[in-house]
C-alpha cells in the first residue's frame, strides 16, 4: 500500500478527526454513547457507510451529472444506511433496538456526505474507500471513548459487565453519576477530548 | 463516445436507472433478511413472556413453560388458539384490542401472561404481566419502552423496578384496581401499590394506567377461571364429604 493512500486511512484517526477536529457528526455522538456496545456497533455501521458511499460515489464520479450530484449522493448513502439497518435488525436485533432511529439518521450524518462531496468526487475509488474507512473509524473511535466514560461513570459497567459492583465500590459508598447518562455530558466529554487532543497537537491550536 | 452529462435527457435516464437499481437491491435485501428479522422479533416476545413468568430466559425455553396461547373475545371465550395468529396479534396489541381480540398465554402451572400496551411520557410503553393461577397475584412483569428518558422513565425496564411488582395483587375484592405506581413510595403493606420512579412521574402514571386498562379487558376471563377453580374446590369438598 502506498504511503499516500495509507495516509487517507490514518489521518482522520487523529490529526484530521471528523468529530474532534472537523466537529462533524456530534449529534449522534451524543445520542448513542450511553453504553459501549451500541457505540461500537454505531461506529462500525458508520464506517461501513462512509467507506462504501465513498467507494460507490468515486466509481460513479465521472458519470454523475453535476447538477443532480447531491441527490445521487443521498440515494447512494440512504440505500447503504437502509442495508445496514436491515442487516443489524437481522443479526444483532437487541443492539439495533437500542440504536433505534440513530441508524436511520446516519443518512444525515454530516461526515458521510461531507467526505463524499469533499473527497470521493475528486479521488480514485481505492483512496476514497480508505478515506471513508478512516473517517468512519475516527468517528467510531471518539464514540467508543465517550461511551467508555459514560457507561463506566454513569452505570458502573463496561459492555454491560457490572465492573464497579464486582470491585465492591458500592459498599464503600460510591454512587453512579446519573448525570453521565444525559446527552450534555457527552458534549462535555467530547470537549475534554478536544482539549486533551489539542494540547498534544500544537498545530491544531487556533492563534 | 462522450456524453454530455448535463443534458436533460442524460439526467433523466441516469436518475431512472439509478432508482431502479437501488429499488431492486433494497427489495432483495429486505426480502432476504425478512425471515431472520421476524424470527428475532418472535424470539424477543417469547423471551419476554418467559421472563414475565419469573423464569430466567437464558435457561428456560418458551415451549417448556407456556402450555397454550389464545386469543380471547370481550366475553373471555377463546376465539382462536393458533400460536401463529396469537403472535401476529402481539405485533399490534393496540389494534387487536380495538378489534376485540385479546391475546393471552396460559402457562403450564395455571398462571397466565397478558400483554400490556400503553403510553409513557415520550412514546409507547409495553410489556407483559403474569398473574398466578388465582388470577390476582402478580407473578412477574416485564416492561419496555421506546423512548423514555434514560435514568428516569427508562428505569421501568430495570430488574429492580420490576421485582417490586411480584406478589402484589390486582383485585381489591371484586374490583380490578391494577397496580399503582405511587409517587413518594408505596405505603407499607399496600397490596396494589409499588414505588413510582423519582423523576419519572409521567412514565409511572403511564404504567399504572396501562396495567389497569389492559387487565380490564380480561376481567370476564379471570372471573370464569376463578369460578371454575371455586367449583372445583367445592366439588372436591363435596366428594370428601360424600366419602365420609
Amino acid at each position: 500500500m502506498a504511503s499516500k493512500s495509507l495516509k487517507n486511512l490514518t489521518a482522520p484517526l487523529s490529526g484530521n478527526n471528523p468529530v474532534i477536529v472537523q466537529i462533524l457528526g456530534i449529534c449522534s455522538a451524543l445520542a448513542v454513547t450511553v453504553q459501549l456496545k451500541p457505540a461500537v456497533v454505531m461506529g462500525l455501521s458508520v464506517m461501513v457507510v462512509t467507506a462504501f458511499a465513498n467507494l460507490v460515489m468515486s466509481m460513479l464520479r465521472k458519470g454523475v451529472p453535476s447538477r443532480i450530484r447531491i441527490i445521487v449522493q443521498l440515494v447512494v448513502i440512504a440505500s447503504l444506511v437502509i442495508l445496514v439497518d436491515q442487516v443489524l435488525k437481522a443479526f444483532v436485533y437487541d443492539v439495533s433496538k437500542q440504536l433505534s432511529v440513530y441508524v436511520g439518521l446516519i443518512i444525515t450524518n454530516c461526515i458521510v456526505m461531507g467526505r463524499v462531496e469533499a473527497f470521493a468526487l475528486q479521488n480514485n475509488p481505492w483512496d476514497s474507500f480508505l478515506d471513508g474507512l478512516g473517517n468512519g473509524a475516527g468517528y467510531g473511535l471518539i464514540l467508543v471513548i465517550v461511551a467508555f466514560f459514560r457507561e463506566l461513570l454513569g452505570s458502573g459497567s463496561l459492555f454491560g459487565y457490572p465492573i464497579f459492583e464486582k470491585l465492591g465500590l458500592y459498599e464503600l459508598g460510591y454512587a453512579n453519576c446519573g448525570l453521565m447518562l444525559f446527552p450534555p455530558m457527552a458534549l462535555i466529554i467530547v470537549g475534554c477530548i478536544i482539549w486533551a487532543h489539542r494540547s498534544f497537537n500544537k498545530d491544531l491550536q487556533e492563534k | 463516445m462522450k456524453f454530455n452529462t448535463n443534458s436533460n435527457v442524460y439526467i433523466i435516464i441516469y436518475s431512472v436507472v439509478m432508482v431502479v437499481i437501488v429499488a431492486v437491491l433494497l427489495s432483495l435485501a429486505a426480502l432476504g433478511l425478512k425471515e431472520r428479522q421476524n424470527e428475532n422479533i418472535l424470539n424477543e416476545k417469547k423471551t419476554q413472556i418467559v421472563k414475565a413468568l419469573g423464569y430466567d430466559a437464558a435457561t428456560v425455553q418458551y415451549k417448556d413453560v407456556v402450555a397454550e396461547a389464545a386469543l380471547l373475545d370481550a366475553e373471555g371465550a377463546t376465539v382462536n388458539n393458533d400460536v401463529a395468529k396469537v403472535f401476529e396479534a402481539l405485533q399490534d396489541v393496540k389494534g387487536s384490542r380495538e378489534a376485540g381480540l385479546f391475546p393471552i398465554f396460559k402457562a403450564t402451572d395455571g398462571s397466565v401472561v397478558v400483554p400490556l400496551y400503553g403510553a409513557g411520557l415520550w412514546g409507547p410503553i409495553w410489556g407483559y404481566i403474569a398473574l398466578a393461577s388465582d388470577m390476582n397475584t402478580v407473578k412477574g412483569i416485564v416492561l419496555d419502552h421506546s423512548g423514555e428518558t434514560p435514568g428516569l422513565g427508562a428505569e421501568i425496564t430495570t430488574a429492580k423496578h420490576q421485582a417490586m411488582y411480584v406478589g402484589k395483587t390486582v383485585f381489591d375484592g371484586e374490583d380490578l384496581v391494577g397496580i399503582t405506581l405511587k409517587k413518594g413510595g408505596a405505603a407499607e403493606g399496600a397490596m396494589h401499590e409499588v414505588d413510582a420512579i423519582t423523576g419519572g412521574t409521567k412514565t409511572s402514571d403511564g404504567v399504572s394506567a396501562m396495567i389497569k386498562d389492559c387487565l380490564v379487558s380480561y376481567k370476564p376471563y379471570f372471573a370464569a377461571v376463578k369460578a371454575t377453580a371455586e367449583q372445583q374446590v367445592s366439588n372436591e369438598l363435596n366428594t370428601e364429604n360424600n366419602g365420609k
